[in-house]
């Protein structure tokens, strides 16, 4: 009798793996072309200014990339979905603007530091949290964040619901945006690769195994309970990371800013609409909720429709295309190969 | 000592109106094992409703209950109907239901904004400002109306569901699903009827809070936290367990409020549901099932 | 009164496979039929798709020569005839009595519901003492008593019992076979599925082998019990294929 490992859990589901026909190219020329442009872009900037809009569009998408990327270790790949993944954020923000506005230790420096301990406080709060499953454990991540939203609004070091102001020295304005920008463009290029590398891991497989059925892979001999709380953990040090640059980069920390719904529910959104538990998923997921966001703005203006159009959009997804985007172009063998970084 | 016991009474005067907000939600788990994070949102819309019957139509707050409660009632089984049930038996939908619950929220609370704004409102009926005083002590008026209705609608509620054919249904389904579809029990129907029934209890929760709190679109985060916190302490699927939790969380928060500062008040809440998911995630009444 | 033909049914779960693959049976009135088969033969798919808890793919149910595939349970039930499934389905909080009167959910009449209990209780007096116990606190030879009662309330013409020796001890599941060859004997038309296949086809008519998602044989109950391949295959001997994948 074969031993029961989780692989065969893992694997029930997914397409058969067949031998790539894809034009290498075509597969690895495309994304690779696209992250040659990202890289030299802020050449042309600073040869002939005039794109900083484009470089603040492409900051926001790296941001909500990383964000979603590192959602997805925890939410898709193990299938636990967390709606406070911004307290991440928070953190990384409000620790490395607090060091600067109180030590004046550069946040580009303490970015890995608060990455590294958001890391740890997501560990802890895995600890106790991942006792719970399913809705149980997504309500206790709401309340981690409407927790975070009173603590960061009410404690004065924080300085309450007006937040921090921090007066950095800046770069010339055709220089301004350029630090930032490379330094989130090597974070995002980080988790995709930590994506990648965690989904082909034996520690990925585990997590498959556990969203899949995680008494099943129990039985199994997969430590479940240690692998969630791993999984958790990894999913909040990039976006600390993130967080300490962002907030350095907004200039002024404000638990609204960083603790909204709708920002949880992007993450999320993201995701999923590319596809959860898929590599690519939610860098596609975020571009495209990017550029809706944009189209919609631009037709209806900054106004409280757009969390219906995201509201709406989520419960389509969820109702319709559970998969995703790239979940289920894989279903039906049209995945382009360019999309597939699994 | 006088203080406490105000602080006390204060407290319980909360009591009811949170059991009545936390009845629908533990309501609709308990007979569909839907979490509705779109809860707060509707009672939201609710009160809102009721604002704009007292300010168009001087409707008093406390009576528009009989126009809120049969509106969200239906508002509840269409929403039931276009967006669960047909896909009640599917166990994978049961996980993605929280996420579209809360979608919900966003939706229903981008729409109130849109068509209300974000201003700050509430209705203002005479007794909003009156307080009943008796010995030492003092209850404002809004809030013992509000918690004396709510405890009725909690009884009419439990009578129901304890004596009616229908309320039977609701129990059986709540207890075993597919023993009361061997029965004979229209288990679809059941649950649409229920999650009518929660919303209509929401619709009730809405015309009272609208003269006792002020509200206003964004304001469904901080009431689902809260009232999560009560449905979980007490045992989601429990009506009793909604109740204890109400009063004990109300009167806690109290004393956390007076004695140690406004702002702590609502991390009792949040504190009390990390507790017991750690020591007793079934809650205080609740049964061990996968939550 | 009680007569049931199945015919050709094809049914399975969800977008899955078929688990029933063409299958025919008839159950004539007045008698007890008995069904062994191997796990995930369909034994108990079929009784859920008889019942009205799954739609066939095709084919078709006819009780009494009415068609009720398609029917809701309900319906099937006020046509006389009810179910009993293996986990017992009573409702754990409510009491024995209100889950029998739960049994008479169909019949919209209080006091004819009333009546039904009180006539189950002096059938069943064991239940008549923990009437007012929740069912979750009754032992499981009690618990499978209570849900064959329950199915008695509507008094139908012809109850199916998927498994009630599950989970009781040997002294305990005699006196449920006992119950059962009592119903028998008032002339209840039975259709018993069974695991303990030696038991179930001792006290029924007629024994039907289900493998592989078909009836693939059928016989007087006394003489599927000495038949030498169904001894083997499910009554503890030595194994041998009944019919052969060339044989199909």
């Amino acid at each position: 009798m074969a031993v029961n490992t989780g692989a065969d859990l893992a694997q029930r589901q997914d397409a058969p793996l067949r031998p790539s026909k894809a034009n290498p190219w075509i597969k690895n020329g495309l994304p690779l072309g696209v992250l040659a442009f990202l890289a030299v872009l802020p050449v042309f900037q600073i040869a002939n200014d005039g794109l900083n809009y484009w470089l603040h569009m492409l900051l926001y998408v790296f941001l909500y990339v990383i964000m979603s990327s590192s959602w997805n270790i925890i939410g898709g790949y193990a299938g636990y979905i967390s709606l406070g993944h911004n307290v991440f954020f928070a953190f990384g923000a409000y620790f490395a603007g607090m060091l600067f506005v109180y030590l004046r230790i550069s946040p580009f420096l303490m970015a890995p530091v608060a990455g590294i301990l958001a890391m740890l406080g997501g560990l802890a709060f895995g600890l106790i949290a991942l006792r719970t499953r399913g809705t149980a454990f997504i309500i206790s991540t709401i309340a981690l964040v409407l927790l975070t939203i009173e603590v960061l609004d009410n404690w004065p070091l924080t300085g309450g619901t007006n937040g921090l102001a921090m007066s950095l020295i800046s770069l010339e304005g055709q220089y301004a945006k350029i630090p930032f920008y490379y330094y989130l463009l090597a974070i995002m290029i980080l988790t995709i690769l930590a994506s990648y590398f965690i989904k082909h891991s034996k520690f990925g497989l585990g997590l498959r195994a556990i969203s899949q059925d995680e008494t099943k892979a129990e039985v199994a001999g997969i430590p479940t309970r240690q692998y969630k709380i791993l999984a958790f953990g990894i999913s909040g040090l990039f976006i600390g990371m993130a967080g300490a640059i962002w907030g350095c980069y907004l200039t002024y920390l404000r638990p609204s800013i960083f603790l909204t719904v709708a920002l949880g529910t992007s993450i999320v959104l993201n995701a999923i609409l590319g596809g959860k538990g898929t590599v690519s998923g939610p860098v596609i997921g975020t571009a495209i909720m990017i550029a809706v966001n944009e189209v919609v703005v631009a037709k209806l203006g900054a106004s409280e429709l757009n969390i219906v159009v995201t509201g709406m959009i989520l419960i389509l997804v969820l109702l319709f295309f559970p998969d995703g985007i790239v979940g289920s172009l894989r279903a039906r063998n049209r995945l382009p190969s360019f999309l597939d970084w699994d | 000592m006088i203080q406490a016991i105000q602080v006390l009474i204060l407290g319980l005067a909360l009591g009811g109106v949170y059991a009545l907000m936390s009845s629908g939600m533990t309501l609709i788990f308990g007979v569909m094992r839907i979490v509705n994070l779109a809860h707060s949102a509707f009672i939201i819309m609710a009160a809102y409703i009721a604002f704009w019957l007292f300010n168009l139509l001087h409707v008093d707050p406390i009576l528009s209950i009989v126009l809120t409660m049969p509106m969200m009632f239906v508002v509840g089984m269409l929403y039931y109907r276009i967006l669960f049930a047909s896909r009640a038996d599917n166990p994978r939908f049961i996980d993605i239901t929280v996420l579209i619950t809360f979608a919900s929220s966003l939706v229903v609370e981008g729409l109130l904004a849109f068509f209300f704004t974000g201003i700050y409102r509430s209705t203002t009926p005479d007794y909003a400002k009156r307080s009943f005083n008796f010995g030492p002590f003092f209850v404002p008026e809004s809030q013992l109306f509000a918690t004396v209705i709510s405890i009725v609608l909690i009884l009419g509620l439990w009578l129901f569901l304890r004596y009616t054919r229908v309320g039977s249904a609701i129990r059986a389904t709540m207890q075993n699903r597919n023993a009361a579809q061997v029965v004979g029990v229209n288990v679809t129907w059941v649950s649409t009827l229920a999650f009518g029934i929660g919303l209509a209890m929401a619709g009730a929760s809405g015309s009272l809070l609208s003269f006792i709190f002020t509200f206003f679109p964004a304001k469904h985060v901080a009431w689902i936290g809260m009232i999560m916190c009560l449905v979980v302490l007490g045992g989601m699927g429990s009506l009793m367990g909604a109740l204890v939790s109400s009063f004990l969380l109300a009167a806690a928060s109290a004393y956390v409020n007076f004695y140690i500062g406004s702002a702590w008040s609502p991390i009792t809440f949040y504190l009390a549901l990390f507790l017991i998911l750690l020591f007793r995630p079934q809650g205080l009444f609740g049964k061990k099932v996968e939550v | 009164m009680g007569t049931l033909n199945v015919e050709n049914v094809y049914a399975g779960y969800g977008s899955g496979p078929n688990i029933l693959k063409g299958l025919s049976l008839t159950v004539e009135s007045n008698k007890t039929y008995c069904i062994i088969g191997p796990n995930g033969a369909g034994k108990s798919t079929l009784l859920k798709v008889i019942a009205g808890l799954l739609k066939p793919r095709e084919g078709q149910i006819k009780f009494n020569d009415e068609v009720i595939s398609g029917l809701r349970p309900d319906q099937i039930m006020q046509r006389g005839l009810c179910y009993v499934p293996s986990d017992r389905s009573l409702f754990p909080d409510m009491t024995v009595k209100e889950n029998l009167r739960m049994g008479g959910y169909v019949l919209r009449n209080p006091r004819l519901v009333k009546r039904r209990v009180d006539e189950v209780f002096t059938m069943f007096p064991v239940l008549k003492e923990k009437s007012s116990q929740a069912a979750k606190t009754l032992s499981g030879g009690q618990q499978q008593l209570c849900a064959v009662a329950r199915a008695m309330i509507l008094k139908p013409d012809m109850i199916m019992l998927d498994e009630p020796s599950l989970g009781l001890s040997p002294k305990v599941v005699q006196q449920i076979f006992g119950t059962i060859t009592d119903l028998r004997s008032q002339g209840m038309t039975i259709l018993l599925v069974e695991q303990n296949a030696r038991k179930g086809l001792q006290i029924a008519d007629q024994g039907v082998v289900l493998d592989l998602g078909t009836n693939s044989f059928e016989r007087p109950a006394a003489e599927v019990l000495q038949d030498p391949r169904i001894q083997e295959l499910y009554l503890g001997k030595r194994r041998q294929p009944l019919v052969t994948e060339a044989q199909k």
